[in-house]
């Protein structure tokens, strides 16, 4: 008898249904399996099978062929096996046909029947959702995961059996088998917001790192800092994240598709409710960082979307890594191209970088670093022009001395994020109804209408542009930071005390070359 | 008379030099062997005629076989009319216009390559100090050089990177000579970052090297190089040096050839200046107005105009500078007062942000740092060395 189950693969973040037909005739006995399958995928049988006879299921020796449709479209992942079991369980009539019906099943099958987590059941669900599916039977540890997409049913199921008895029973009886899993995403976001985040009031001392990191946070601009070992740069860094606005339910799906499609979900947390903070060693590899695979996985700045790239020893990285975020840091996503077709990630990030100055880390302290002129050169050049021409602000630490450290401590993250949620308030209201969403992302176009400035102040701007030795990117990228200091500030426009303040911020041209 | 010596002099051009050239070109041998091999044989003909046994006497076996290696393949005359066609000149000391003041020194090297104009009799100061120097290195090195240069003294020195650079370039820059001596061949520019003083040095002075041309840059040749820096020189001021530092190396050759040597003293905080301190503790004299060395040499100091001021804004506050070597700020008029109170607390020396602020007076600490410190910068009196430094600006735009 043929049955017809639907399931849901991965096509990036993107998910498309799939048709799982199985047809179970009389002949010599077998089990293939077409529709353009992957390895992991095609083993499906095997564990489909046992997992069927350990659950106390009498299969016939019987013709089975399983095809996954579209046919065309490479398959990858073993969160077929559900509706594979379902789907021969209704081909031996274990149910009505009417029961599987508008539901959507996905999980991966243990030998002893157990259903398991699976990858994508975020983006699935949604699919699913949008197809006018009414409900999906997902892996329990999945369940809250798919739950948050609203207008479809999900119930998480941990063994097979629950599953067929389900199918098997009435309508009413069936909310007590598999209970609908609800969950309410703003609510969920807004308890965990701040939980467990370190605070920057741990931070002694740094004014000036403490206060590029909180304009940065405001307005969502990319930030170096340079400065000795021990200084606090990690430390800083890792507040980040701590500082900027809770994720918005949006900006929820979009993260947690991506960590859901890297199978990350499931294991504690099913949703990524915090900013991602994302710290790749140095030793990264380019697969690694953009994403990589036959089929393109995320990499890693695509798993820092809407959260914090944390770039540790900047030099140490390889320079075609590095070279690699420039795409990705213009257009805010990245396109992955392999055999098995090119892939577009998301990766909307907040670069902060961090470096010593020089080998021994305490330069320009002369009386400290013993460097020579050309080693710190020759250091500071290992950062590529591309990425220092894509740095909003520059900072640098000071080594830490011992009276600091039992200093008074600084302020709160809460007391920061305040002014940066302000901040952010008037960047939505400036770019409501537009693409841009801060002052990061305004185009070079857009500048003139956004940092509008005084005859003063233009005047001024004229002066730090001939003085500092400015570059055109350079003069845009200030006025932006010049832009979220005045929202910071709360003032509409910006004056000259913010064009100075970001100017100090500027990546200084001569250290660097 | 006067005749005949030109006369001589062109046949002795003519007919000696292209052995005085193969002579000094053989790379594997000692200054005072090739001393000694002249004064044995008479001339540097004769001893490229002598044979290998006249060379035994002066030479080790294996440096007189490697020696006659030399010889086979060297065709003088071409080598000679080649070293001519490159614009590189040769004196050595038994020619009459070897410099007279190096000619006086222990050991003096036979032969000198040049490009340029050869020293005379004129007054030179060696300017030396660190490679790595800081802004106040810096300062004084250019303050120092474009007085000597203006005041008609010769800066010598050894076109390294940081002071020696420095100071030469500024007595370029104000109209004065100065003479670099290389640890290399006067062909090769080293280092790299020097190239437009290298070029214009034999305009305007004389590029000079013990080494044939061609010799690369290598660590051994420059103590030698430093030797023919002092001896040039009437007198050698240290302008910053660490306590181990290769600067000390041109003292202790300074002293041995009875030059006067100055030290500019430093802050003891400083560990560019522990050398030039201690130097001083040891009896070199502390350089604290660098007319009163001008003075010394016998000349009349020309302070005249700053050839490149600072900025508008700076040049006001520098006129009225009376002692021209120290770093002083003078208050200048029209400055908020909060701006004057952090152009105060900056230094010759970089100042990290926190440094700055504590060295403002009470009433200023809680002001934003950031912003007064770019507006000193865009004034042209600060300068923002790296992200979180600050200096005053010392020296003229670079």
């Amino acid at each position: 008898m043929f049955s017809t189950i639907c399931s849901g693969a991965l096509w990036g973040v993107r998910a498309y249904l799939v048709a799982v037909e199985v047809d179970i005739a009389r002949g010599l006995p077998s089990f293939s399996m077409v529709g353009s399958l992957s390895c992991e995928a095609r083993e499906s049988r095997e564990r489909v099978s046992v997992a069927l006879k350990n659950a106390g299921f009498d299969l016939p020796p019987n013709r089975v062929t399983v095809n996954l449709s579209p046919g065309d479209r490479r398959k990858e992942g073993t969160a077929f096996d559900l509706a594979i079991g379902v789907g021969m369980l209704a081909s031996l009539s274990y149910f009505s046909p009417d029961a599987v019906k508008d539901t959507l099943f996905l999980g991966e099958l243990g030998l002893n029947g157990e259903v398991k987590r699976a990858r994508g059941v975020l983006p699935i669900v949604r699919e699913a959702a949008r197809k006018g599916i009414r409900q999906c039977i997902v892996p329990q540890e999945n369940a809250a995961e798919g739950a948050v997409i609203p207008g479809i049913m999900v119930r998480g199921a941990s063994h097979i059996c629950q599953v067929l008895n389900f199918l098997r029973a009435k309508e009413s009886e069936r909310e007590e088998i598999l209970p609908l899993c609800r969950q309410d995403l703003e609510s969920l976001l807004d308890r965990e917001d701040g939980r467990g985040a370190p605070d920057f009031d741990e931070v002694n001392g740094q004014e000036s790192a403490r206060r590029a990191a909180e304009i940065a946070a405001a307005g969502f601009h990319n930030l170096l800092m340079a400065g000795p070992p021990g200084a606090g740069k990690s430390m800083i860094a890792k507040r980040i994240p701590g500082i900027l606005p809770r994720l918005t339910a949006e900006e929820c799906l979009e993260t947690t598709s991506v960590a859901s499609v890297a199978g990350l979900t499931g294991e504690g947390a099913a949703l990524v409710t915090k900013r991602p903070f994302q710290s790749p060693h140095p030793a990264v590899s380019l697969a690694a960082m953009v994403g990589g695979g036959t089929v393109p996985k995320p990499g890693v700045i695509s798993l820092a979307h809407r959260g914090v790239l944390f770039l540790d020893e900047l030099p140490e990285f390889r320079r075609e890594v590095l070279d690699s975020l420039r795409q990705p840091l213009e257009e805010h996503r990245v396109t992955v191209s392999r055999t098995g077709g090119s892939i577009t990630y998301p990766s909307d990030f907040m670069l902060v970088c961090a470096m010593n100055p020089c080998p021994c880390g305490y330069f320009p302290d002369r009386n400290r670093c013993r460097c020579t002129e050309t080693q710190v050169r020759k250091y500071l050049s290992r950062v590529s022009g591309p990425i220092l021409d894509r740095i909003d602000l520059c900072v640098e630490l000071q080594p830490v001395d011992i009276t600091g450290l039992g200093g008074k401590r600084g302020e709160e993250s809460a007391a920061i994020r305040k002014r940066v949620l302000l901040a952010r308030e008037r960047q939505i209201r400036r770019f409501a109804g537009t693409a841009c969403r801060f002052n990061a992302d305004i185009a070079a176009a857009d500048i003139d209408r956004y940092c509008a400035l005084g005859g003063k102040e233009k005047a001024c701007m004229e002066r730090l542009y001939r003085s500092l030795h400015l570059s055109a990117r350079a003069y845009h990228r200030l006025l932006k930071v010049a832009r979220t200091i005045a929202d910071l500030a709360g003032e509409d426009r910006i004056g000259e005390e913010h064009l100075m303040e970001a100017a100090f911020y500027r990546p200084v041209q001569e250290y660097w070359s | 008379m006067e005749r005949e010596t030109i006369f001589d002099r062109e046949r002795y051009r003519e007919e000696e030099m292209p052995y005085e050239l193969w002579l000094c070109s053989f790379p594997n041998m000692g200054n005072r062997q090739v001393r000694k091999l002249v004064e044995l044989c008479g001339s540097a003909e004769a001893v490229y005629y002598a044979g290998m046994d006249r060379w035994r006497q002066a030479l080790t076996e294996e440096q007189a076989q490697k020696l006659k290696g030399f010889t086979e393949a060297w065709r003088p005359r071409q080598e000679y009319e080649r070293l001519a066609a490159e614009n590189i000149g040769l004196v050595t000391l038994a020619d009459g216009c070897y410099p007279e003041r190096l000619r006086q020194i222990p050991d003096a090297p036979y032969g000198l390559f040049y490009r340029g104009t050869l020293p005379g009799e004129e007054p030179a100061v060696a300017v030396v100090g660190a490679r790595d120097c800081s802004q106040y290195g810096s300062f004084v090195a250019r303050r120092l050089g474009e007085l000597l240069g203006r005041s008609g003294i010769t800066v010598v020195s050894g076109l390294a990177r940081g002071v020696d650079g420095i100071s030469q370039r500024a007595a370029l820059e104000a109209g004065g000579r100065s003479w670099g001596v290389l640890g290399c061949g006067v062909d090769v520019c080293y280092p790299k970052q020097n190239r437009e003083l290298y070029e214009k040095l034999p305009g305007q002075g004389c590029l000079l090297s013990s080494y044939p041309p061609g010799t690369q840059a290598l660590a051994r040749n420059f103590p030698p190089r430093n030797r023919i820096v002092s001896g040039l020189a009437d007198a050698v001021v240290v302008v910053e040096a660490r306590e181990k530092s290769g600067t000390l190396i041109t003292v202790d050759m300074a002293l041995d050839q009875g030059r006067e040597v100055y030290a500019v003293p430093g802050r003891i905080t400083d560990r560019l200046s522990d050398g030039c301190n201690r130097l001083i503790r040891q009896g070199a004299s502390p350089l604290l107005n660098p007319e009163e060395l001008v003075e010394a040499l016998g000349q009349v100091p020309r302070r005249g105009v700053q050839t490149k001021p600072a900025a508008p804004g700076a040049r006001q506050g520098r006129r009225s500078r009376e002692n021209a070597g120290s770093g002083e700020r003078a208050e200048r008029p029209g400055l908020p007062p909060e701006l004057a109170a952090v152009y105060q607390a900056l230094d010759l020396c970089p100042r990290s942000v926190a440094q700055i602020r504590e060295g403002l007076p009470e009433r200023f600490r809680e002001i934003s740092l950031s912003a007064c410190l770019i507006r000193l910068c865009v004034e042209g009196m600060a300068v923002q060395i790296s992200p979180g430094h600050f200096c005053v600006r010392g020296t003229g735009p670079e």
